[in-house]
């Protein structure tokens, strides 16, 4: 669920970038007092192991040829506490930004909101909200599987509002709303089976990890399975349902003005100065309704014409640049050879 | 080592690799932002705005099969919105391209320039990271403010990121050798979770082992670098560059191709 730059405005990726900064700058304060010097080596070396995580698949009932892995969020918060798992799952994400080039750099405010801060909080109080402090079977397996679950969904709820937002939705809001959940919910479902069955194993293993005491053998049987799964099902599909009828595209407001579809009605008014003077704002910067102009010409004979002149320069344009990416290779790669020639006799 | 090394020419060196990271960092945000900011229905400009990174992928000698295998790599979810708007926006449209005419929807314009801005600022960025080092770019957002903890965090990630992946896919190597079919759910869950807790359990020993390493040659916390990061002439010069270059496409180009 990496963001890309291109489902965000300016304007958007901007407030995005300076929450987040704002929002991290706060979590390093906080965790200033949780982490001690010693905790600083674990830290890092938990993050580079989200990383190998990854790596680490399984197969997946019901799906051949899809494989699952673990993402980690909760289960750093759970062994590390919020604060240092914000901070560890922002570096993973900058990390991935940086050298994986996974999501781009002006969406990276809105991965660390989407996949580090939120995620981290969100999953932590549930966990330990749900699981008492004399842990149960029954409250733990709920615990991981909720709070993964809902993590996740916290998390992938707002990548569709930010790129409706952005107004860059060509998707209507609705569509991308339910991909994002449904894909998500499996994927939190699954990160939270792999989450608790590693809670187990540590648990056998190595107690000493895990704050709490966590009751010594988690069983994962298949009608517990099965129960959640329907469980699961029925609770997501009433919460859908009750979304889709309780906000008619009340949050489709940034999109529903857009000047690119005149002819689309808008329904909900912008009675709000401030909405309306960000909505300016963002049309200064993003939008450039200029094609309908040429939609609405096509027709027309005296403007042939200039489409015709418009459509050269565009290929000369096209043309021109491609010429000169190959000047720059030609050139770079005479002078290569000369070089390579200049040092040959020497060796 | 078995997989590449990612960042692997940033150990390079050449004119752009030499150049202050602060500055490069501070133009591809100013670049991504002006190509996000295009209009989304123009592909032909995007080729303009192309021009950038590749001549400095060129010039800082980046095989270029690298880059745009990379781009491809990390595609498949761009491409899945970009597909998907041909979709939803039928609005039919004629585009005159030089001498080729062509009856299209407004939807796949959309489609391809947001590809196309994808591959153009994933070229930035793959021109970033594989001119500078990580540890300089450290120091470079270090210089910017960032919070110390944060900087800590992320030179030891990049440190131990390799080794772990490494070491897990050995356990992968393992597990692929012992186990000839599908086991069905449970088990390779239970498979899964005891990989990945022993992973677990060994990082954390190791991070112990480092914690104390680190503490017997003096770390206190806090983080210092042998920074040489110093704005030069050449930076100047290649600021002003690729202000021109903006500049003139902005005023210049951007106009004339509609």
């Amino acid at each position: 669920m990496h963001m890309a730059n291109e489902l965000l405005s300016v304007p958007v990726a901007a407030g995005t970038t300076a929450i987040a900064a704002a929002a991290l700058g706060f979590v390093c304060k906080k965790a200033r007092q949780v982490v001690t010097t010693e905790k600083l080596a674990l830290m890092g070396v938990l993050g580079a192991f989200v990383f190998a995580a990854q790596m680490v698949n399984f197969q997946l009932p019901a799906m051949p040829g899809t494989s699952g892995h673990m993402v980690g969020a909760v289960l750093l918060a759970v062994i590390l506490g919020p604060h240092a798992a914000a901070i560890v799952m922002s570096s993973v994400v900058i990390i991935q930004c940086l050298i994986f080039q996974d999501g781009g750099l002006l969406a990276l405010g809105c991965n660390l909101i989407n996949m580090a801060l939120v995620p981290s909080y969100v999953g932590y109080f549930l966990y330990r909200a749900i699981a008492a402090e004399r842990h149960r079977s029954l409250r733990l397996y709920l615990a991981a599987i909720l709070a993964c679950v809902f993590a996740m969904e916290a998390g992938a709820v707002l990548v569709p509002v930010q790129a409706a937002l952005s107004g860059v939705l060509v998707v209507p809001f609705r569509t991308f709303l339910f991909a994002m959940l449904g894909v998500h919910f499996l994927i939190g479902l699954i990160e939270g089976l792999i989450t608790l069955a590693v809670l187990g194993y540590l648990q056998q293993v190595r107690p000493d990890i895990i704050p709490g005491h966590l009751p010594g053998n988690i069983r994962l049987s298949r009608k517990a399975l099965f129960a959640t799964l329907t469980v699961f099902a029925i609770v997501i599909a009433a919460a859908l349902s009750l979304i889709a009828s309780d906000l008619p595209d009340g949050l489709e407001w940034s999109y529903a003005e857009r000047p690119d579809q005149p002819d689309f009605e808008p329904m909900v008014s912008k009675p709000d100065s401030t909405i309306s003077a960000v909505d300016d704002f963002q049309a200064k910067y993003s939008l450039m309704p200029d094609y309908s102009v040429r939609t609405e010409k096509l027709g027309s004979a005296a403007d042939g014409e200039s489409d015709t002149a418009a459509a050269w320069t565009s290929f000369a344009g096209v043309l021109g640049s491609a010429l000169t990416m190959a000047l720059i290779w030609f050139v770079a790669w005479a002078l290569r050879k000369r070089q390579s020639l200049k040092d040959s006799p020497a060796t | 080592m078995h997989h590449a090394y990612i960042d692997k020419f940033a150990y390079q060196d050449s004119p752009i690799h030499r150049l202050d990271a602060r500055m490069k960092l501070l133009l591809l945000i100013v670049f991504t932002a002006v190509v996000v900011a295009l209009p989304r229905t123009s592909p032909a400009v995007l080729a303009c705005y192309a021009v950038g990174p590749f001549a400095i992928l060129v010039w800082a000698k980046i095989p270029l099969r690298f880059a745009l295998k990379h781009i491809l790599i990390i595609s498949p979810f761009i491409l899945v919105l970009a597909l998907s708007c041909p979709l939803y926006d039928r609005t039919p449209v004629t585009v005159l391209f030089g001498p080729v005419t062509w009856h299209t929807s407004l939807g796949w314009m959309r489609c391809f320039t947001i590809f196309g801005k994808f591959v153009v600022t994933m070229l930035a960025l793959i021109a970033l990271v594989s001119t500078t080092r990580f540890n300089v770019l450290l120091a470079a957002l270090h210089k910017l403010h960032l919070p110390r903890l944060l900087i800590i965090q992320l030179g030891f990630l990049y440190r131990y990121i390799f080794i772990l992946i490494d070491r897990a896919q050995h356990i992968l190597r393992a597990r692929a050798g012992r186990k000839m079919r599908n086991l069905g759910f449970k088990t390779e869950l239970k498979f899964a979770a005891a990989m990945l807790g022993s992973l677990l359990i060994r990082s954390i020993d190791n991070a112990e082992n480092v914690n104390i390493a680190m503490r017997a040659r003096g770390f206190d916390g806090n983080w210092r670098t042998v920074s040489k990061l110093k704005i030069r002439r050449a930076d100047l010069l290649f600021a002003a560059a690729a202000a021109c270059f903006l500049l003139t496409l902005h005023f210049f180009i951007r106009p004339a191709l509609r």
